[in-house]
């Protein structure tokens, strides 16, 4: 037989039937269903195989903790693998299929793992298929993988967006059972700002399921009630189908809101996911507790359930689990069910309780068994019977449906996130959450608080003492009048099952049955820690929910320990699985992370630029014109024309920091290695910033625009970093000095113009007499253009060796002086050139960047031994660059590399070799730093810090790339391959 | 998911607003020992414990500040000015 | 050279209003942000900055220790600029920034919860009352916010973040602009 549908009752909405499907087939479920209950409604038991022995599995939970009804919903994009049945609402439309079968779920070859299952026990990937060793590779590996395994992920990208958010509340309440409602209320009416999260589509936690009268109304009429007056308060905010699945430092706690994963059709502009990070002041735990599976042979057989389970089956969906129900309990708990069946007519056939003593006063009609436990059931797709054990003596009882109660494990995880262990409890034979937590309380039966009463009550008066120690006075709500309470001890563990034959599950999941926990204290994993790894107990999606407890308990039973000395696995979030979707939120593909554009990003557009991504910015890289078809031609152009005629480069993403302030030239002549205290008003000069430790920072040039004020521009890539660092130095170091400094990278639209016909160019529109006598080379003033129509600031500095400028404007006008620039240069051949090509014209004349500033380069290696005063006081780095090992004449040096034909060509990273030494890590000598190619030398050129370079020019050499394993001739040369006497920057 | 750095002037943050630059330690003089140098620029303590660190607020206030840290919990007991002697609450 | 005419180009010029009941964005004219630099602790530097701005609600703003924007919407001539500096000197520097920061207005009674999707900070009206400013992350981009009205917020950003801080805004807005 097989669970149905009751002709009334349950919260669900029969005036609103739901069509779905399950593996295809066409189904009809109610508003209000969870997946679970529609399929249960519909007689369906079979909903899955297990992952290793493939095992017929139906539904074992109503709630978080399921592992066995997992399946896949939805299609193409939109596809979710193991999706908890019991935590999915139905809505129309919806297509759910069940996973690990093959070639379908009634006939499934991999069942014949169960055959194999002897050879499948625990630590078998350690054992049984080492040998032949190929053979694991080529054939074990492959079977265990596709035999094993869950959902499978969608190829096709999610069509939905995911967002998150941030939170902020006096008191987080975490689950509205009787015990949160109770807190949510306390706290709302005394005007905190509340946070109430719950993972169900419907608040009211075990309300839900209960029969209990409240104050003289059904439990779930309270629920919509208190619901009601929470939802009337401004100052509360209810989060519902939202889980909070994590404690972080800070007393901040994670949560997953599955905005629309209940709809058909989820809304475009709105996120389908939403992870909050809610900062709580205070924060109370009701999330329950976890009712406990009992260990017995069969005990995953569909038809087998949760006894609190089958009650919200019944209460909650108005589904009846079947028609001959047993119950196996160990408390008094398993009594409730026995209630709630027969008012639906469904007298129990049997209540098995394992106590010989107990003493319930049960008034139902169900034969009691005492004494007595469940030691075997039997079936194969569905449950057909069980083996009652007392006395030594067993009773074959038919029955299609079974419900444990092993007693309760209180919800305690967040409790454990930030590293405190829990407690075990003898007295309550469960672990609970550990002392002295700071920020957080638990309350109710995560508190082992039983009835419903008295949870509200321990609600009520936590969060008001939480309260208080924020200074936020409140009075609890008032006790409430609970009919039909039941408040029971707590439950004597039943671990070991007595007269079990069959194969008695622990973690559900992973397939781990209990004489796998045996076998793993017997070959010595019986360290909690060692035997999940060994037998994999816990390491399923559900992270050992359900399974720990019990694993725990029979490690100490057969260690002869108690569960305290066994302990526990740690706990981490996330509490259930979390959505890569939703932790990703909005950071991928467009929004993967910010653009930073340049003010000149359009014009360059417009005149075709190719873009090159350097870390935020996006810089033009070259400007392809009609015909060129490879981008050397575009930038060997580039390069000869700026050269030749003029070039225009967008310099706008240098970093540009504004140094004010009375003590503004001491502060630069201590974070520069060269002297800045006599730079004259109007002039620039180049600078080198060392780290403490003697090596180059940064490069760049400073310019005095006044007497207290200097405008330093630093390398694109350290713009942040220099920024910070001149900060530190002002702040920590010298506080004494009186120095500001801004950062106005953005401000300015930077534009180098350099060629020969540079001047005359910026001559049109520039008032000021550009003559190499009024503004020679390291000149740096403001300058009026367009006779005073805008103002901005003129460089005469060059990168390429050409004469060239930097201008900068305010960055709106970027465009439009550029564009003047270009209209007035045409004449004169200018083009505009991208940082491709002013690599080609740096490396031509020997310039260094970063490739070279590589943090082990010091000054001298690069050239710039006279940068580094020998009179200054202090400046960052002098401690340090006098050490022997910086001053070493076999250091890399700076060097120039050119191969012996010109026809031949290397790469940078390649590294240099003695003419013709073997390529061994001994005969490394250096690499090459950069390198391109030059159409004024007519072939590769590069940079490379070689040992003894500077002194070694004009020897032959070996290029060697390894990773191509290509050996080049080349010859160690002046790294200034253009115009060495710097003739052309003068003029 | 998130942790929170109180900062003395904007109150708690996240930690993605600021960058860390190590232990919170006194710049030599310039003629000092060549061992207090290699001491300031190369030794750490690294203790389980306590921490006192340079942080800068990048993303805010672009303060640099002195976060005491416990390297074994993350609990940061107090956050101050590197220089201006404001301190900073402990806890949001 | 004779048909040229010098334009100025604003940053979010494409980016048109975006309105609802519940939420409204707008990109604000590209007029002027003094970025103040004076000295940490100096207790007067507000007072002095108020008399200096155009009077404007809300036109100085703290932007950190020692540290305030002067902003508004009218674009300041050079010589403007040039007096403005010179009557802070020498207590306090003032830096042009009016084309390096961009001004965005968001408003209306959702803009908490759509500000609450990009930053950390606790924008309540009670711990954020009118007329206070901060630096702080919105998703990856570091922007100046200032509270300048019960349901309205100015939100300052580098001009190079400024198109993607819009977009991002606009994607944070998306649910409430469908009335």
């Amino acid at each position: 037989m097989t669970p149905y549908r009751l002709p009334a009752g349950g919260l669900i909405d029969r005036r609103t039937p739901l069509s779905f499907t399950f593996d295809g087939k066409p189904l009809t479920g109610f508003a209000g269903d969870s997946l679970a209950s529609a399929l249960l409604g519909n007689g369906r038991l079979l909903l899955g195989r297990s992952f290793k022995y493939h095992r017929p599995r139906g539904i074992l939970t109503a709630g978080a903790a399921e592992p066995n009804a997992l399946m896949t919903i939805g299609t193409g994009g939109r596809t979710e693998a193991n999706t908890r049945a019991t935590m999915q609402e139905l809505y129309a439309g919806l297509e759910a299929r069940s996973q690990s079968r093959w070639p379908s779920l009634a006939f499934d070859i991999g069942a014949l793992n169960g055959l194999l299952s002897p050879f499948l026990g625990a630590g078998f990937y350690y054992k049984t298929f080492m040998w032949p060793a190929p053979l694991w590779e080529k054939l074990y590996e492959p079977f265990i993988r596709k035999a094993a395994g869950l959902g499978t992920a969608s190829y096709t990208a999610d069509p939905d967006t995911y967002e998150k958010c941030w939170a902020h509340c006096d008191l987080l309440v975490i689950g509205s059972g009787p015990a949160g409602l109770a807190a949510a209320l306390t706290a709302g009416r005394a005007g905190a700002r509340v946070i109430l999260v719950e993972e169900h589509a419907a608040a009211g936690g075990m309300l839900l399921s209960e029969t209990a009268q409240i104050d003289g109304k059904p439990a779930q009429d309270f629920v919509a009630q208190t619901m009601a007056e929470l939802a009337s308060l401004a100052n509360v905010t209810m989060l519902l189908r939202t889980t909070a699945f994590g404690w972080y430092d800070g007393n901040v706690f994670g949560a997953i809101e599955r905005v629309q994963k209940h709809v058909p059709v989820p809304l475009a502009a709105r996120a389908v996911e939403r992870l909050w990070r809610i900062v709580a002041k205070k924060a109370l735990l009701a999330t329950g507790a976890e009712e406990r599976p009992l260990v017995f042979g069969g005990n995953d057989i569909p038809g087998v359930m949760m006894a609190g389970a089958m009650r919200t089956y019944l209460n909650r969906y108005g589904v009846a689990p079947g028609r001959q129900v047993a119950i196996f309990t160990t408390n008094d708990s398993g009594y409730a069910l026995a209630t709630d069946l027969e008012a639906h007519g469904i007298v129990p056939e049997i209540i098995v309780d394992s106590r010989a003593d107990a003493a319930f006063p049960y008034q139902g009609k169900a034969r009691v068994v005492t004494g007595a436990v469940v030691s075997d059931a039997a079936g194969g797709k569905a449950l057909s019977s069980i083996t009652v054990l007392r006395n030594g003596e067993t009773e074959t009882v038919a029955v299609d449906a079974l419900a444990m109660a092993g007693g309760f494990s209180p919800i305690i995880h967040l409790a454990c996130h930030r590293g405190a262990k829990p407690l075990w409890s003898d007295a309550q034979s469960a672990f609970l959450a550990p002392g002295n937590l700071v920020g957080l309380d638990l309350a109710g039966s995560v508190a082992t608080t039983s009835g419903i009463a008295a949870c509200f009550e321990d609600g009520a008066r936590k969060a008001m003492a939480l309260l208080d120690e924020i200074s936020v006075h409140t009075t609890p709500a008032a006790p409430i009048a609970v009919e039909g309470d039941i408040v029971s001890p707590p439950a004597r563990p039943l671990w070991t099952v007595p007269g079990v034959k069959g194969k008695a599950f622990v973690d559900f999941q992973n397939d781990v049955h209990r004489r796998d926990l045996d076998l793993a204290v017997q070959e010595g994993y019986g360290h909690v820690e060692l035997a999940k790894r060994y037998t994999t107990n816990g390491m399923a999606t559900d992270q050992g929910k359900l399974s720990n407890v019990n694993a725990i308990g029979l490690l100490a039973e057969a260690r002869g320990v108690s569960p305290d000395d066994v302990g526990t696995t740690t706990f981490r979030p996330f509490y259930t699985p979390v959505s890569f979707g939703a932790l990703a939120g909005a950071s991928h593909g467009h929004d993967f992370q910010p653009v930073r554009r340049s003010p000149l990003h359009d014009w360059a557009r417009r005149l075709g630029a190719t873009f090159v991504e350097t870390g935020l910015w996006y810089r033009s890289s070259f400007f392809p014109r009609p015909g060129e078809t490879t981008w050397r031609e575009s930038v060997d152009r580039e390069v000869l024309n700026v050269r030749a005629h003029a070039g225009l480069c967008d310099v706008s993403m240098l970093g540009k920091i504004e140094i004010c302030g009375r003590d503004a030239a001491e502060f630069l002549n201590r974070v520069y290695s060269n002297a800045f205290l006599k730079l004259p008003v109007g002039k620039a000069r180049y600078g080198l910033m060392l780290r403490e430790d003697g090596m180059i920072y940064d490069d760049g040039t400073t310019s005095r625009l006044s007497e207290n004020h200097y405008f330093m521009t630093t390398t694109t890539a350290y713009a942040a970093g220099v920024m910070n660092h001149l900060e530190f130095c002002a702040q920590v170091l010298w506080p004494d000095l009186d120095v500001r400094l801004a950062s106005s990278t953005d401000q300015w639209a930077q534009m180098a113009i350099a060629g020969p016909k540079a001047r005359r160019i910026l001559q049109t529109i520039v008032d000021a007499d550009l003559s190499n006598d009024a503004f020679p080379f390291l000149a740096a003033r403001e300058v009026s253009l367009f006779g005073g129509a805008l103002h901005g600031r003129l460089f005469r500095i060059s990168f390429s060796g050409e004469l060239a400028y930097e201008l900068a404007v305010p960055a709106g006008y970027g465009e439009s002086v550029a564009e003047a620039l270009m209209d007035a240069g045409a004449l004169h051949g200018i083009q505009p050139y991208g940082v491709e090509a002013l690599s080609v014209l740096r490396i031509e004349k020997g310039h260094v960047t970063h490739n070279e500033i590589n943090g082990t380069a010091t000054a001298g290696d690069l050239g710039f031994g006279k940068m580094v005063s020998a009179t200054k006081p202090d400046f960052i780095g002098k401690a340090m660059v006098g050490r022997p090992g910086l001053v070493d004449p076999e250091r890399a040096q700076l060097v120039g590399v050119r191969p012996l034909d010109p026809e031949t060509s290397f790469r940078t990273g390649s590294h240099i070799l003695a003419l013709n030494a073997e390529a061994t890590l001994e005969n490394d000598q250096g690499y090459v730093t950069s390198s391109a190619y030059s159409p004024h030398i007519g072939s590769t050129i590069g940079l490379a810090l070689v040992k003894r370079g500077a002194s070694r020019h004009g020897e032959t050499v070996t290029i060697w790339n390894g990773i191509r394993n290509e050996f080049t001739p080349g010859r160690l040369c002046d790294p200034v391959f253009f115009d060495p006497e710097n003739e052309k920057l003068h003029v | 998911m998130a942790s929170l750095v109180p900062c003395p002037h904007c109150g708690a943050r996240p930690r993605e607003e600021f960058t860390i630059k190590g232990a919170a330690l006194v710049r030599p003089a310039a003629d000092a020992d060549p061992a207090a140098w290699m001491d300031y620029v190369y030794l750490r303590d690294n203790p389980r414990g306590r921490y006192d660190e340079h942080w800068h607020h990048t993303a805010g206030c672009r303060r640099w500040l002195v976060v005491t840290r416990d390297t074994a919990t993350h609990e940061i007991a107090a956050s101050r000015e590197a220089v201006l002697g404001a301190a900073g609450e402990a806890r949001p | 050279m004779s048909d040229f005419r010098l334009t100025q180009q604003a940053a979010l010029k494409g980016c048109t209003r975006l309105v609802s009941r519940a939420i409204m964005l707008e990109a604000l004219p590209e007029g002027h942000v003094i970025q103040v630099l004076g000295k940490p602790g100096d207790p007067h530097l507000t007072a002095r900055l108020e008399a200096m701005s155009d009077g404007s609600p809300h036109a100085v703003r703290a932007a950190g220790p020692g540290q305030c924007f002067i902003v508004g919407d009218r674009t300041k001539t050079h010589a403007e600029l040039a007096d403005l500096s010179a009557s802070l000197q020498p207590e306090a520097f003032g830096v042009d920034q009016s084309a390096g920061r961009v001004r965005i207005r968001a408003a209306g009674p959702m803009v908490e919860p759509m500000l609450a999707k990009g930053t950390a900070v606790d924008l309540s009206l009670s711990n954020f009352p009118v007329g206070h400013a901060t630096t702080a992350l919105i998703g990856h981009i570091a922007a100046h916010l200032t509270r300048t009205g019960d349901d309205t917020f100015e939100i300052m950003v580098l001009r190079g973040f400024a198109q993607s801080l819009w977009d991002d805004l606009a994607r944070m807005s998306a649910e409430f602009l469908e009335d």
